[in-house]
């Protein structure tokens, strides 16, 4: 398939490999952190981590829209699909994610009515064939899902759907990675950036990054050699003493982003003075509610939420994973209480989860041989 | 019930930061939507506003049914 096959090509990706080998020095260990849970997914999937160096290590980012909804927005969700008439709305991970009492699928086996849907059109479709009831999409995502979202309110107004609301809970990228930048017990040496994140946003967002905390970002495709040739491309960069953000997705990505996207989202959404990560706890400025002129299609002002805060369970360790400050079978209930049919926390959810990808995949190595 | 069952492929595309290459089959440009056929023949109907204009033929990214971006683009 064309943007795909040309980026499965083993004896490429062994050339990449062979390339990135020639610019690790020995002695130095260099942590880099994939900052999307689909680059995390496609590294343990196609095993990329193998044919890096030993002293090449991949940290795992909070880029997994589902591992970072806490649980006490899980139960406000339940709160308000137990109203009566309501149909809720939510894509298919979502529904796994535990909160204080149980999942949204819970809520459903004990009589709510809730449904998955593949994308907000679906929901406001829903909507369209319900008249007589009230639908709620719940929305989450980062800025790859939320222009879809917003069109989607648009459309609802446009089509005179007054059944429609929307419970907001998308998040923006770069307030975490300033938070994690900030954090004393985390250092990295460089940023695989997000492929489809950046389609939205575009790279300027970015340049933070190496403008003030003097670290490389090379934003990067999901196939295999599009991450083996962002890791060697950031390598290059610390070998040369630069740090810069450099696009290796250009086939999708264009450098400004999608202007249109961006139009969309400030005319519907406002920034959340504060939005509780699960891990991360609150960071200002980084989850998105809807503005004033769509509050009419608010599902936080139509129905009553709790918003009762709920602290994550104390076994799990998924802020650490989140964080990157352990890898996934370092948590005391990796693979034993916490499993991907019973999780406890929300990495073991989503198959783009950290803890996901290793117990799918069979990743229980715990140290590789130095090479 | 798994992350693969729910979305019927072994990745999430719905909640991730994930596209799909998807190819434009019929426009209906009075509502800004293009029925779009994906490369194992499964088709969805996508949100076209933020790269229209779309005729059939043409190659997008599609992320929760809405078109991210034009894959067609002069590289």
């Amino acid at each position: 398939m064309k943007f795909v096959d040309e980026f499965r090509d083993a004896e490429l990706g062994r050339a990449v490999a062979m390339e990135i080998m020639s610019l690790v020095e020995p002695g130095r260990h260099y942590k880099l952190m994939e900052v999307c849970g689909g680059h995390t997914h496609s590294i343990y999937k196609y095993g990329i981590d193998d044919l890096l160096p030993a002293n090449v290590e991949l940290v795992h980012g909070p880029g997994c829209p589902v591992c970072v909804i806490p649980m006490g927005r899980v139960d406000d969700g339940i709160a308000v699909a137990n109203n009566p008439g309501v149909i809720f709305t939510c894509f298919g991970d979502m529904m796994r994610v535990p909160g204080s009492d149980g999942s949204l699928l819970d809520a459903k086996a004990a009589g709510a009515d809730i449904r998955m849907v593949y994308s907000p059109l679906d929901a406001l479709r829903i909507a369209k064939q319900n008249p007589d009831r009230e639908v709620v999409f719940f929305a989450i995502g980062f800025e790859t899902t939320a222009p879809s979202t917003a069109l989607t309110l648009k459309r609802a107004r446009m089509e005179h759907v007054g059944n429609f609301s929307v419970m907001c809970s998308h998040v923006t990228i770069v307030p975490p990675l300033k938070a994690l930048l900030e954090s004393p017990d985390l250092r990295l040496d460089g940023f695989i950036g997000p492929g489809h994140v950046s389609t939205v946003v575009g790279a300027r967002p970015f340049e933070f990054i190496p403008a003030d905390y003097g670290k490389p970002v090379v934003i990067a495709g999901f196939e295999p050699l599009d991450i083996l040739q962002a890791i060697e491309m950031i390598l290059r960069q610390l070998a040369g003493g630069r740090c810069e953000v450099e696009n290796q997705y250009k086939r999708v990505v264009p450098w400004e982003g999608n202007l249109r996207a961006l139009e969309v989202m400030a005319d519907v959404f406002e920034l959340r003075p504060h939005f509780e990560w699960r891990g991360l706890g609150f960071i200002s400025h980084s989850g998105l509610k809807l503005s004033e002129r769509y509050a009419d299609l608010d599902a936080e002002v139509r129905f009553s939420v709790p918003g009762v805060r709920v602290a994550d369970p104390k076994a799990c360790q998924c802020g650490e994973v989140l964080k990157g400050v352990i890898k996934p079978w370092e948590c005391k209930v990796f693979g034993t209480a916490c499993t991907p049919e019973r999780p406890i926390g929300t990495c073991m959810v989503s198959s783009e989860g950290a803890c996901a990808a290793y117990y799918n995949f069979g990743r229980f190595a715990r140290e590789r041989e130095v090479v | 019930m798994t992350g693969a069952d729910t979305c019927g492929s072994h990745h999430c595309v719905t909640c991730g930061d994930d596209g799909v290459p998807m190819q434009v089959v019929r426009v209906d440009q009075v509502r800004g939507l293009a029925l779009c056929e994906h490369d194992d023949g499964q088709r969805e109907t996508v949100e076209t506003a933020l790269v229209d204009p779309v005729a059939p033929g043409d190659l997008l990214l599609v992320h929760a049914g809405t078109a991210l971006i034009r894959l067609d683009r002069a590289a």
